[in-house]
């Protein structure tokens, strides 16, 4: 590798085009900064093609499914109807295809250069980009970092297998697997385990790290568990994975648990464990950004380094790895190199899982709003009890609203079920509007729809939902 | 203990106090800034060093006061125990430098800030620390006034600009897109434009300059690796004007009832930046080859940019210059001169105009438009007319400069 005397000059170099990095581009771009995109792969980042837009095409797919199979009751007839994943690839790829050729046109538009290579720091104020056997030395006034992350292996897992795989890998699956291991407890492990399991696999979770819930709120798990149930999907909680076996056709974990030991075999395993930052190639030690223990970087709230005109976003910070915070933290780095004083804040982001039925959370949990010492009202909505639902056939799950008894400021809002995730944009509001009960209640929702099961569920912290059994009422205020 | 105005920047030995930030009676936190004082550079906020009770005020708002002198007298307390956290949050602590600090994400799970995402704005927009402003809406809630209080509360005549935010008022002309505070550089801006507004009598003469010369001689420099900028050329044109036309570098005393003309030609350059216009000066132009022009020019710019400017830096200009071409638009500006000064040109954009050459043909020539204030006191039109007519002749053939060049 040699570097090149001649740097080219540029103004905002932005290192990755997942929707961190291409977020950030557009809006220096709009605030007339002149910007230059590198990305090493394809345009659109994990997010796009290999994450969230692959899974949700799979859950879209097993709900249209299941859908199909409750046909007779809406008076539509026909022939059953089986899963093609190889078909569902097909659309996968078309549809990313087609997304990745808008975030193109956008860049394009606004002027946005892309340069195809990998990235790496010479300087404060230089970049080398290589790309095959070329390596070009450019020049920058400020850059963000927004390279992403990558999925760690498990300890346990000591050789690759093409039976294993994670959330960059799943959309290689040919067809429907027959016994699934599911490794995991967060949104991606339930997107992916409930539609398979709708798809037709046996599927079996295994929390990750001993964990004995997944990741929300206890009411949700709770709701999960009576869901699973029914599904017949089975829950190992409290178990510590000690070795793996790869066979050609099938997995064997050994698990432990409470000091007895078994195995379990599966088809195939997917694995949703954590993730580390993508750092190796960046040469970060050569300017002095700082990383913390686990090596994320740390930035402020404006998405600055430790260098004041290095920026990151995205996985490659600290916090949950999802696409909404990359956006967020992309959108204010680039305000912010335009001057503008421009913050981020993820005190109610929401945590959403696209599974059937969905599952929608922001703001403080119950337990975490009795542990911050909050004096807490809750109000909870069964949706079995909403019209719209009925009327749908899906009246799984609910609406959960906690608020503060005192000053009736709502702290946070949880939902399982159909629309929760269209749903959840109005409390996010609502709490970001730092609103009191009253300021729900009162607007005028729309009749008939789900929005009146959140409406009913902020009502029930008065106990004043309509379409409550009183029963219910009195047994949840024991809780 | 005695806070004491310490020595805040290179070669400065007195600031104007320009307000309290903080009342007497007042708790203050370590580093909460105390007050704001304001040199002809810069204004610079005070902090306390350590907690305490604020016990009174030993200068008043609008003094000039030495390196030094005790400013405020600050009762230190026994041990700034939690219990005395509620109090240590005032109005002015919400005045901290905007130095966040770098965060782990679980940050986000504690305390949340009561105020709608617009008051928030608000308030970062104005440097104020939400999380220390006392809410008076409902549930202890931000309100947007709340945010305009504590900005008013650091004002030095805090009774008028309670009229200003008074509800009538806001109700009459909404103030969403947020408030700017009217302080430090833009104070002194205005000041210096207000007194030189109303002791000069202001005339403003308009030329059209052929650049295209200048432009063609500047590439061939950047051939040879010489990256000159044309104010440069600018600079070095008018220094030989000023020769030839010396009452532009003079100054008026009006009572001695004398025009002084000054030897020198220290030009000032009016420079953008972020806190406001500031004026750096470069001294010696007539002395200085117009390579050493360049460079002391850049030198300066960036650190007018950083904030970073001394005193000298600034003071001793006998004509300004404002180069507003890089920005685009104008064609022409009526300048205000700098005090006590005669006369500013302006350079404006260069466009390329359809010129008629000689032989009656249609050239395309780049024209670049210059405006030139003068006090008519001290001068009269046809003099300005000539003086840029000159300085049109030298940049049309930058050529014609050597043969000044002494």
């Amino acid at each position: 590798m040699v570097v090149g005397e001649l740097a080219h000059e540029r103004d905002v170099i932005i290192i990755g085009g997942g929707p961190g990095g291409y977020h950030a581009a557009i809006r220096a771009a709009q605030l007339g900064r002149h910007v230059t995109l590198v990305e090493r792969s394809l345009l659109g980042g994990i997010c796009l093609n290999k994450g969230c837009i692959p899974s949700k095409i799979l859950t879209q797919s097993a709900g249209k499914f299941t859908a199909f199979q409750d046909g007779e009751i809406w008076g539509l007839e026909g022939e059953a109807i089986s899963v093609n994943l190889k078909k569902l690839n097909q659309y996968m790829k078309k549809t990313i295809e087609q997304l990745r050729a808008g975030i193109e046109a956008l860049c394009r538009t606004n002027k946005v250069e892309i340069l195809e290579g990998s990235a790496s720091f010479l300087s404060e104020d230089r970049v080398g980009i290589e790309h095959g056997d070329r390596f070009e030395v450019f020049k920058f006034k400020d850059a963000i970092i927004a390279t992403g992350g990558t999925p760690k292996k498990p300890l346990w897992l000591k050789e690759k297998s093409e039976r294993v795989f994670d959330i960059h890998s799943f959309a290689e699956l040919s067809e429907t697997p027959k016994k699934l291991l599911v490794y995991g407890s967060d949104y991606i492990a339930l997107e992916i385990g409930m539609a398979f399991q709708a798809l037709g696999s046996e599927v079996i979770f295994i929390l990750d790290e001993g964990k004995t819930e997944f990741d929300f709120d206890h009411s949700i798990c709770r709701e999960l568990k009576r869901m699973f149930k029914k599904k017949k999907i089975n829950v190992l909680r409290n178990v510590d994975v000690m070795d793996s076996l790869l066979a050609e056709d099938h997995v064997v974990l050994t698990l432990e648990s409470e000091g007895k030991s078994e195995t379990i075999t599966g088809s195939q395993l997917f694995i949703s464990a954590s993730i580390k930052p993508n750092t190796d190639q960046l040469c970060l030690n050569r300017i002095g950004v700082e990383q913390c223990p686990a090596g994320f970087i740390k930035v402020d709230h404006r998405s600055r380094t430790t260098q004041p005109n290095i920026f990151a976003v995205g996985d490659v910070t600290d916090g949950p790895a999802l696409a909404v915070k990359a956006i967020k933290q992309g959108k204010t780095a680039a305000e912010a190199i335009a001057g503008i004083k421009s913050e981020s804040d993820f005190h109610f982001i929401p945590l959403v899982a696209h599974t059937q039925p969905p599952i929608a959370s922001v703001g403080l949990t119950e337990e975490e709003a009795i542990k911050m010492g909050h004096d807490i009202d809750i109000g909870q909505f069964p949706l079995s009890a909403n019209g719209y639902s009925i009327l749908t056939g899906q009246k799984d799950g609910f609406i959960k609203v906690i608020s503060c008894k005192e000053k009736h400021v709502l702290l946070g809002i949880h939902m399982i079920g159909s629309g929760a995730i269209e749903l959840i944009s109005s409390g996010i509001t609502a709490l970001e509007m730092a609103a009191r009960d009253e300021d729900m209640i009162f607007p005028n929702y729309p009749h008939p729809s789900v929005n009146e099961g959140l409406l009913e569920a902020v009502e029930a912290l008065k106990n004043k939902a309509i379409h409550m059994p009183l029963s219910k009422k009195e047994e949840r205020m024991k809780v | 203990m005695e806070v004491k105005l310490h020595d805040i920047g290179e070669g400065l030995t007195e600031a104007e106090i320009n307000c309290f930030l903080v009342k007497p009676g007042e708790a203050v936190k370590a580093d909460a800034p105390l007050v704001e004082v304001q040199t002809d550079k810069m204004t610079a906020e005070i902090p306390a060093p350590r907690a305490g009770i604020i016990k009174e005020f030993k200068v008043q708002p609008g003094e000039t006061v030495s390196v030094g002198t005790t400013i405020l007298i600050l009762e230190e307390e026994g041990q700034a125990g939690p219990e005395n956290e509620e109090e240590a949050i005032s109005m002015g602590a919400a005045f901290k430098p905007q130095q966040e600090l770098l965060h782990s994400f679980a940050a986000f799970k504690g305390k949340r800030v009561l105020a709608s995402p617009f008051t928030r704005k608000i308030a970062r927009e104005n440097g104020i620390d939400i999380d220390n402003v006392i809410g008076t809406g409902p549930a202890g809630r931000v309100m947007d006034e709340d945010i305009f209080k504590c900005m008013a509360s650091a004002q030095t005549k805090p009774v008028e600009l309670e009229i200003a935010f008074s509800p009538e008022h806001l109700e009459k002309t909404t103030t969403d897109k947020g408030i700017i505070p009217f302080r430090g550089r833009r104070k002194v801006i205005a000041k210096k434009m207000e007194k030189s507004l109303s002791t000069i009598p202001h005339c403003t003469h308009f030329e059209e300059v052929d650049v295209t010369e200048l432009i063609s001689f500047r590439k061939e420099l950047k051939s040879l690796n010489q990256n000159i900028s044309a104010t440069a050329f600018f600079l070095k044109a008018l220094s030989i004007c000023l020769n030839e036309f010396p009452v532009f570098n003079g100054e008026l005393h009006e009572a001695k009832e004398e025009i002084h003309l000054h030897s020198e030609h220290h030009i000032g350059m009016a420079v953008d930046t972020e806190e406001g216009l500031i004026v750096p000066v470069i001294k010696h132009v007539s002395n200085k080859s117009i390579r050493e022009i360049h460079a002391e020019m850049k030198r300066l710019t960036g650190k007018a940019i950083e904030n970073k400017l001394t005193e000298k830096e600034i003071a001793g200009g006998t004509f300004t210059i404002s180069n507003v071409g890089p920005l685009g638009g104008s064609f022409g500006a009526t300048p205000i001169i700098q005090h006590p000064q005669t006369a500013l040109v302006s350079f404006h954009k260069t466009k390329k105009m359809p010129v008629v050459a000689d032989g009656d043909q249609i050239v395309i020539r780049s024209i670049m438009n210059i405006s030139m204030s003068f006090d008519h006191r001290v001068a009269d039109g046809a003099t300005a007319v000539r003086f840029t007519n000159r300085f049109a002749e030298l940049i049309q053939n930058p050529k014609m400069i050597v043969l000044e060049l002494v």
